[in-house]
């Protein structure tokens, strides 16, 4: 089933800031802050993780003109074990709190509660976004930051960036949120955590088909349909499903990936970006901005996740993932 | 610039070629006595690469250098020696070594030409040496 | 999409490792950094009372050293993206990984994260080498016991 907000819900601001390699990136114009250490000066990765998720939620905020008394609901999540940095960061932001996780898919699903909450009524304003950063999340799944391991061209990097929007009821100046399709978890029998993009593909395409199908909308509807982290392997094995489905190749113009893109033509970043403040990063400040000067009326942004733990890889088993989408326009 | 282009890599070759050339591979350093036989017997043995021999008094120190083939059964070979070496000279106390410290140090008791009154110092402290373990 | 139509473009559009290529860059750095042991060797043996029997410890420990150094300085990574098992095999790769987890825990304390997590990598290694170093030593034994080899 397909989420239509009839009220549709406006995404006022977008808050982005991100680390130092992210500067490199060819969306980093749009970013608020890139900082020079990925710590923020902070002990650990962890708290640098979290203050960063404050930074953006500030950035949104002050947009907007408003503080955090003035927010109803903060929800988001991070990679990390139990959330921790995200659940600091609500500690200190203070604000009634929703922790979500759909690994690097985050930033759709808590756009789509945050936008549902508007929906019902129960939301004046609310944050949603994701974040992560690049130590602490390899920490975690793979290696020691400075261990000699030697990645294959289909790994990818995950990005130290978060990116929160601000949701509100309807404003005409503003983007709408119009319609959402929540993804199942989709299985396509890949294993090999160094190639998520080959994991991820199947759940986008089953998540896009299914959003179009209940839209009665078809891709050329679209100025922009962004996957959040499928990477440039991903990305090719999307378009493969949607042309072995029927589709021409020139149908799929608007098919875009964020992750692909993120880091330009540098090879030292192999596929491409990956993480929750991938996707986060690259829709709460290209595609708002891009959609307030005009350049996209209507964009699906399909946030995409891979929900292994280090633990089901050592026991062998396969990696399920899922795909959120959250349609957008601007008249 | 043409000419450096020449040169050096002549240069080059030349020098790495110089290594080539026929270094001494039998040397006896010490009381002269038994060269000859000395140098027979280590000659006869085809895994024998270059030795350098320091002899003082009753004490013989053989250092040998095992051709890189046959270095993978370097222990068994030097004790093979040091049986040879037994054998034929039964009254002197004789140690053959393998090892290229031994080898290196014996060149440089040649080199450093020491006095003979040394030389048996120097080489009982060699086989102390050769002996440690860790 | 079936499952197994899938597996199979994912197959076709997946790019082949290099692994010519790969080997090649191993072999030149793992043959490089055995050559630079090799230099350490003969400087111990050289400058120092070591023998061929005895300098092995003063060598691995120096090329430890080395490894210390590198992986602290962020460039031992920058040679295992390039080498891959070329650094990682070489007892330098060892100290490389024991070294990054020492770094990467040490903000959870110096007993409970450097302490409890400093082997995470190594640990396998030291394991499985103790192991079959009993084993090897048990074969060894039965055969001499026998009679087939000699010690």
């Amino acid at each position: 089933m397909v989420i239509v907000f009839q009220s549709k819900p406006s995404l006022i601001a977008g808050g982005v800031v991100a680390g130092p390699l992210e500067k490199r990136s060819i969306f980093s114009q749009y970013f608020d802050a890139t900082f020079d250490d990925e710590r923020w000066q902070m002990k650990t990765n962890e708290q640098g993780h979290r203050k960063m998720v404050e930074e953006a939620c500030e950035f949104a905020m002050k947009k907007a003109g408003m503080k955090s008394a003035d927010i109803d609901y903060f929800m988001g999540g991070d990679l990390i074990n139990q959330m921790t940095p995200t659940n600091f960061a609500a500690r200190d932001l203070d604000i009634p709190f929703i922790g979500l996780f759909s690994a690097c898919a985050t930033s759709i699903s808590s756009l789509i509660v945050a936008s549902l909450l508007t929906e019902v009524g129960a939301s004046k304003l609310a944050l949603a976004g994701a974040s992560s950063q690049h130590n602490a999340v390899e920490r975690q799944f793979r290696y020691p930051i400075d261990y000699g391991s030697q990645k294959p061209q289909t790994a990818q990097w995950t990005v130290t960036a978060a990116g929160y929007a601000l949701v509100g009821k309807h404003h005409e100046e503003y983007p709408s949120i119009e319609a959402a399709t929540v993804g199942k978890s989709v299985d396509y029998g890949m294993d090999d955590p160094f190639h998520m993009g080959a994991a991820m593909a199947p759940a986008a395409f089953q998540t896009i088909q299914s959003h179009l199908e209940q839209r009665n909308q078809k891709i050329y509807h679209y100025d922009l349909i962004l996957t959040g982290d499928l990477g440039q392997l991903g990305l090719k094995l999307l378009k493969g499903m949607f042309l072995e489905s029927g589709i021409k190749s020139e149908e799929l113009q608007p098919l875009r990936d964020a992750g692909a893109e993120f880091y330009g033509q540098d090879e030292t970043f192999q596929s491409g970006a990956s993480g929750a403040g991938c996707s986060a990063a690259v829709f709460f400040s290209y595609v708002i901005q891009q959609m307030r000067a005009g350049t996209y009326k209507r964009v699906l942004l399909v946030a995409t996740g891979a929900l292994l733990s280090p633990l089901t890889f050592q026991q062998g088993e396969t990696i399920p993932c899922t795909a959120h989408a959250i349609e957008i326009t601007m008249e | 610039m043409k000419l450096l282009g020449i040169m050096l890599p002549l240069l080059v070759s030349l020098s790495l070629l110089s290594g080539c050339g026929e270094k001494e591979k039998f040397i006896v350093y010490g009381s002269p006595e038994n060269e000859k036989e000395v140098e027979a017997i280590l000659k006869e043995q085809k895994f024998v690469d270059k030795t350098t021999v320091i002899q003082y008094d009753n004490s013989m120190l053989v250092a040998v250098q095992i051709k890189p083939w046959d270095k993978w059964k370097k222990t068994k070979l030097e004790k093979k020696l040091q049986k040879k070496f037994d054998e034929k000279y039964p009254n002197k106390d004789v140690f053959v070594s393998a090892d290229y410290k031994i080898f290196y140090e014996a060149n440089k008791i040649k080199r450093e030409q020491v006095e003979d009154n040394k030389l048996k110092d120097k080489i009982k402290k060699l086989k102390n040496l050769a002996k440690e373990e860790t | 999409m079936e499952k197994e139509q899938y597996q199979q473009l994912e197959q076709n559009v997946t790019p082949k490792p290099p692994y010519f290529k790969n080997v090649a860059k191993a072999f030149l750095v793992g043959g490089l950094i055995c050559t630079i042991g090799q230099a350490v060797s003969l400087f111990y043996m050289i400058f120092f009372d070591f023998t061929e029997a005895t300098v092995g410890n003063p060598t691995v420990a120096t090329l430890i050293f080395f490894a210390m150094i590198l992986t602290g300085f962020g460039l031992y990574k920058k040679i295992g993206q390039f080498a891959g098992a070329g650094s990682a095999v070489p007892v330098t790769g060892f100290g490389n990984a024991v070294v990054s987890a020492a770094i990467e825990y040490r903000s959870e304390g110096l007993v409970l994260g450097v302490g409890g997590n400093i082997f995470k990598l190594a640990g396998s290694v030291v394991l499985f080498g103790v192991v079959s170093a009993f084993f090897i030593a048990l074969i060894k034994f039965i055969l001499v016991t026998i009679g087939v080899v000699s010690w």
